[in-house]
């Protein structure tokens, strides 16, 4: 749910090539690692199916709170893995810029966010399932923790960077946009069972889909 | 007191979203009703006009490059589930 809804232009030209420089350098390295593993078909197929939902999703403006989206970038990562999830969030923030959610200056930044929610979301989900054997509930908790942590990325990167033409000091913008991050964490309780009864339902039906969730 | 291991899953669970949805309401109560972005620009102090949220379901950008976005990864995702059936004859 952490995704930079602001306008081209906000952020200063230097910031923007700072959270481009970064996400491509984080891509490069999933790109190197997809070069070595060679991933099989089936993980191929399931990165296919992840980018075609989510981007479905992800462009659907639910009517809670005065409007939310759901990202399922934690699902991402849970299915597609820690190599090929990057490369699906990098592939959706382009797609959604396209077609005018977002800006294309805040693709960077919005990769970024997004990036950490599914290496999260992924390595939350492993570390659960050796010590709880509901599948639910790990997929669960690996949403929450994969979206806090990108609610906090997202403030960073909003802090760091500053935003043009605003005079607030930085301590009204971090409070700002905490009540943002807290709206999105209320949204994360749909996202989470979303996520946990998507995957506990492939875990019953195809849990060879699940391999994907192998590094 | 130690919980016992069936039960540590349900519970991890049910208090991230007690303290998520509480997070979320707090958050709702002192912003109000907004849109995404409206709700953005105000946290961080830039003008947008008010629009008081939206009351159905809409969709972001632009609804025809949206349909031809999906429907060619539609076809991406056949191709590869075609190409991971093949695979696994």
């Amino acid at each position: 749910m952490a995704h930079i809804h602001l306008q081209d232009g906000s952020f200063t030209l230097f910031w923007v090539f700072v959270w481009w420089a970064l996400c491509l350098a984080l891509i490069g390295v999933a790109l190197i690692l997809v070069r070595r593993k060679k991933p099989d078909p089936n993980k191929i197929a399931v990165a296919a199916f992840v980018t075609a939902a989510a981007f479905a999703v992800f462009q659907v403006q639910i009517p809670i709170a005065g409007g939310i989206h759901l990202n399922l970038t934690p699902l991402i990562g849970i299915l597609a893995g820690p190599v090929l999830a990057p490369l699906v969030a990098f592939i959706i923030n382009i797609l959604s810029a396209a077609i005018g959610h977002g800006g294309w200056s805040l693709i960077g930044a919005n990769a970024v966010v997004n990036i950490s929610e599914v290496l999260v979301g992924y390595y939350t989900f492993s570390a659960l399932k050796k010590i709880i054997k509901t599948p639910f509930y790990c997929a669960g908790i690996a949403t929450f923790s994969g979206l806090f942590v990108g609610n906090v990325v997202m403030i960073a990167i909003i802090l760091i960077s500053g935003i043009q033409g605003v005079n607030q000091p930085q301590a009204q913008v971090l409070a700002g946009l905490s009540l943002v991050a807290a709206v999105n964490m209320g949204v994360a309780v749909i996202e989470a069972f979303v996520t946990g009864f998507i995957v506990s339902s492939i875990t019953r039906i195809r849990p060879d889909l699940l391999n994907g969730s192998q590094p | 007191m130690k919980i016992p291991d069936r039960f540590r899953g349900p519970a991890l669970f049910l208090i991230m979203a007690i303290l998520a949805i509480l997070a979320g309401v707090i958050g709702y109560r002192l912003t109000g009703p907004m849109g995404i972005e409206e709700r953005y620009a105000s946290a961080v102090g830039l003008f947008s006009p008010e629009s008081g949220g939206s009351s159905g379901f809409s969709l972001e950008g632009n609804l025809f490059l949206y349909l031809i976005i999906l429907a060619v990864l539609f076809g991406i995702c056949y191709y590869a589930y075609r190409q991971m059936d093949k695979k696994k004859n």
